[in-house]
């Protein structure tokens, strides 16, 4: 038999249940059933990995043979990877305030419902709502001896408006996920907000591309603070030479004060107990007072590239696991939000994501707000609308002109080598100098 | 119990529950490696199984879908559920068995799901990388084989083999990327050393690119940023489900000229590619569907239900992605017309792909986007790097006065596409 050096394997059996609602249709409403495998065996060099469907994780000789197979694959690896110790251990999964096993389907349709038609304000043409449930139940072991199990529960929506008028259309939307039990209770006021953004932004001026201050929202700043600083940090893409953070631990690369922090262990939409290799889960500080400090990592980056810890490998189910964020935010500053709008006096305020992306080894990313407004004379003015930015990792931070004091994290999905996991993000205000923003308004 | 008899066992247990029910089934298998620092890092292998099921009685669509054999009857159990929920619709059946003439070609016979071939093919990237001075940052090669059915009440049951051969290299000079990838059913189809010459020659010849000042400029969009730009944009306001709910620029402009008259956009699920098949997702026989001819809107794809309840029957352009309900999309969509001798003599920004097209407006078309590996292009030659801009504009309009399309068609996932070039669009330089 091919060398194994260690092997690990984690099963993750769960439902997923799926509300979604258009124009008042329940288009489907239903739960799906998964169970995933995922074997990893580290031969003589590199990873050999299986990925099946419904593995009896109990029957040793099922498991014998996974192992096998596994290593056959491995024997045709040529890079040499180590593996870092790290400390083990399960944190509590937090007490779900109510669990959404305990409610019925029909009740989360009519919940879900009426945050859907509060999204019907008048001029909105076009609702639409998504309810998303999953439990996970997960289980690993590892050829270490180590072994463990816990249940992910995870609820939320998301809802979304159109607003037409004259052949013009505008959205609004928003969402909210929680690991902490039922999340369709009292939320018809997002419905709400999503309908009269996308009214007002009928309204709305495209803004003119070019260089200006920006206020950043708390969520924008979240998507800024993952885009700009988290995908560069993970020691994956620093090992392989792909991020342009690699060798600068202890450059200053921010404006003094700036602290950026993922911690899993956060009850945020991040949150895992453990990591997907069964190391513990801590806060690793990303930037310390401006400077570099630590990369994110898993085992076997953790030993290649050093600086940081182990605890940062995530996995979808059925795929394996790699170096993610979970929860990452920049920490509270002093600045207050009107000394912040004063202080731009005349730029743009951009508010909510529609996401982003990063080319961490170019070092260029780019994201986009949801609506804006103007700044003039250190107020809001205009309502603006489909405008984005774009900066360069190693210049951006330093642009971090002040630091607010209102941190608030969102819930999303981030995507990387084709697995989507649950993050959040998070930021107080930001006012950045010389920030590129991109608009077609004349 | 995971095949055949499985399927027929919840067609017959269902029907005593229902007026009709479908059964979609997949197994597969793949194996991939993937590069890590310039060499074979990680070799996977993984093998899928799943289950659909749908349940129709009075007008309410239940779903649910299992990866575990043995919870079939949970399975069903929650498609009924979730039946007794849906809102009420028109209904007229589930398709019969059709004399299904056609032939398309969506599975290479030799293709063999062995690692050693996968090995092989991260062999060729590597040594078309090697001819330029770049790092090697990721990328790898991968081989699938899959089996898909779909089986109703009313007798359909249809069977078929689809493959993917797959390949893709990251490249990095100082802080120049380069990213290329190719995936075809067919293993012959892709040629892995250009790949990682492509990739590398990306890299390569992007470093010490010049700024841009902000202002109007020609561009020329490579079929890569092309497809990237449009995907997001283009395809869901085909989706005949985005037309009827008001949320598709497109509506209410068939018989319009919408776009350029030099462009035709259509879904050809006969020719061979990714998304080639003579059935949908459903089991209806798939058409060619031209939705755009010569810049006139003529048409929107349509499921069965979208198509039942607002009349205008299924287009056979159902779909399905993971354990999700069928939706509505294409299968092999063509961006085609008459070809430039170049992309256009004149001096243009060409833009090999973007950063961020996901954020796009998908109603109104409006984006704005980071370009990656720009260069300057004059008589149809990539003469200058650029170093970094942002790209804004809106899709609708952008395709409504083309400045041409080039000869250089690709194949970019389910969409094949040439090279377009656009005259006077925003470029914000840094």
């Amino acid at each position: 038999m091919a060398e194994v050096r260690y092997y690990d394997i984690r099963c993750v059996r769960g439902e997923v249940t799926l509300v979604d609602i258009d124009n008042g249709v329940v288009e489907s409403a239903g739960t799906s059933f998964f169970d995933k495998a995922v074997i990893r065996v580290l031969g003589s060099q590199g990873w050999g990995i299986l990925t099946r469907d419904h593995v009896d994780i109990d029957s040793k000789r099922e498991l014998n043979a996974l192992v096998e197979a596994a290593a056959r694959l491995a024997a045709v690896t040529q890079d040499r990877l180590d593996l870092a110790d790290a400390p083990r251990g399960v944190l509590p999964v937090p007490p779900l305030g109510e669990d959404p096993r305990d409610i019925d389907l029909e009740e989360k349709t009519r919940l879900l419902a009426g945050i859907e038609g509060a999204a019907r304000v008048p001029g909105v043409g076009n609702t639409r709502a998504r309810y998303t449930e999953g439990i996970d139940s997960v289980r690993f072991l590892d050829s270490s001896g180590n072994e463990y199990s816990y249940e992910a529960v995870r609820s939320g929506f998301s809802v979304l408006a159109i607003a037409s008028r004259n052949g013009v259309m505008q959205m609004g939307s928003e969402r909210d996920h929680i690991t902490t039990g039922f999340n369709l209770r009292g939320k018809q006021d997002l419905g709400r907000k999503a309908g009269e953004v996308a009214v007002s932004l009928l309204d709305a001026k495209l803004p003119k591309g070019g260089t200006k201050r920006a206020v950043l929202d708390p969520e924008l700043a979240g998507v800024f603070t993952h885009e700009a600083v988290g995908h560069a940090s993970e020691g994956d893409l620093v090992r392989e030479g792909a991020s342009v953070l690699g060798g600068r631990i202890g450059e200053r690369i921010g404006c003094e004060g700036l602290v950026i922090v993922d911690d899993p262990s956060l009850h945020e939409f991040g949150f895992m107990p453990v990591d997907a290799e069964g190391v513990a889960v801590q806060r690793t500080e990303i930037i310390r007072d401006g400077i570099l400090a630590s990369y994110l990592h898993n085992r076997e980056t953790l030993a290649a590239v050093g600086n940081g810890i182990a605890g940062h490998a995530r996995s979808e189910h059925g795929a394996p696991p790699i170096v993610r964020m979970s929860n990452t935010f920049i920490e509270n500053g002093d600045a207050a939000y009107d000394e912040i709008l004063a202080e731009c006096r005349d730029g743009i305020l951009l508010i909510g994501s529609r996401g982003g992306q990063v080319d961490p080894g170019r070092g260029v990313f780019q994201f986009n707000a949801e609506y804006g407004y103007l700044v003039e004379g250190g107020e809001t003015t205009d309502m603006v609308r489909d405008v984005s930015l774009s900066g360069e990792i190693l210049s951006t931070l330093h642009n971090i002109a002040l630091v607010g004091n209102d941190r608030k994290m969102s819930p999303g999905y981030c995507g990387k080598g084709g697995q989507s996991v649950p993050v959040s993000d998070g930021a107080p205000h930001l006012l950045l100098e010389n920030a590129t923003i991109g608009g077609r308004g004349g | 119990m995971k095949g055949e008899d499985l399927i027929e066992r919840v067609l017959r247990e269902g029907e005593r529950r229902a007026d009709e029910v479908e059964v979609f089934y997949a197994r597969g298998e793949s194996v991939s490696t993937e590069i890590k620092k310039g060499i074979i890092g990680t070799a996977e292998e993984s093998e899928a199984w799943s289950m659909a099921v749908r349940t129709v009685k009075d007008g309410r669509i239940g779903f649910s879908s299992t990866g575990d054999p043995d919870r079939w009857k949970e399975c069903l159990d929650a498609a009924f559920a979730s039946g007794g929920l849906a809102t009420s619709q028109q209904w007229g059946g589930f398709p019969r068995p059709a004399n299904l003439t056609s032939t398309a070609s969506s599975s290479d016979g030799d293709l063999i799901v062995a690692v050693e071939d996968t090995a092989g093919m991260v062999a060729d990237l590597l040594s078309g990388a090697a001819e330029h001075p770049v790092e090697v940052v990721g990328g790898g090669a991968n081989l699938a084989r899959s089996y898909l059915m779909v089986a109703n009440t009313s007798g359909v049951l249809y069977g078929m083999d689809r493959t993917v051969a797959a390949v893709s290299l990251e490249a990095i000079r100082e802080q120049s990327t380069g990213y290329e990838f190719d995936a075809s059913p067919f293993r012959a189809d892709i040629d892995a050393r250009s790949v990682g010459e492509q990739a590398a020659s990306l890299a390569a010849r992007s470093l010490s690119g010049r700024d841009i000042k902000t202002g109007r400029y020609d561009v020329v969009l490579s079929p890569v940023a092309a497809a990237s730009i449009l995907g997001h944009v283009l395809l869901p306001a085909l989706s005949g489900r985005n037309v009827k709910a008001g949320r598709s620029f497109l509506a209410d402009k068939i018989g319009e000229q919408v776009f350029d008259e030099s462009l035709s956009v259509y879904d050809d699920p006969f020719a061979p590619g990714l998304g080639s098949t003579t059935w949908d997702a459903e089991g209806v026989p798939t058409r060619r569907l031209v939705f755009v001819e010569q810049g006139v809107l003529g048409r929107f794809a349509y499921d069965l239900k979208t198509g039942y309840r607002y009349g205008e029957g299924s287009t056979g352009s159902a779909v399905r992605s993971g354990g999700e309900p069928p939706g509505i999309g294409m299968h092999n969509l063509f961006v085609d017309g008459p070809r430039m001798k170049e992309p256009g003599d004149e001096r243009a920004v060409w833009i090999h792909d973007v950063v961020g097209a996901h954020t796009a407006n998908p109603f109104s078309g409006d984006f704005s986007v980071e370009i990656s590996n720009p260069f300057w292009m004059e008589g149809g030659d990539l003469v200058e790097p650029i170093r970094s801009a942002m790209f804004s504009g809106n899709v609708f309009e952008m395709l409504a006065g083309i400045g041409g399309l080039g000869k250089d068609t690709r194949r970019v996932g389910r969409l094949t596409i040439p090279s377009i070039r656009l005259n006077n669009q925003q470029i914000i330089g840094k």
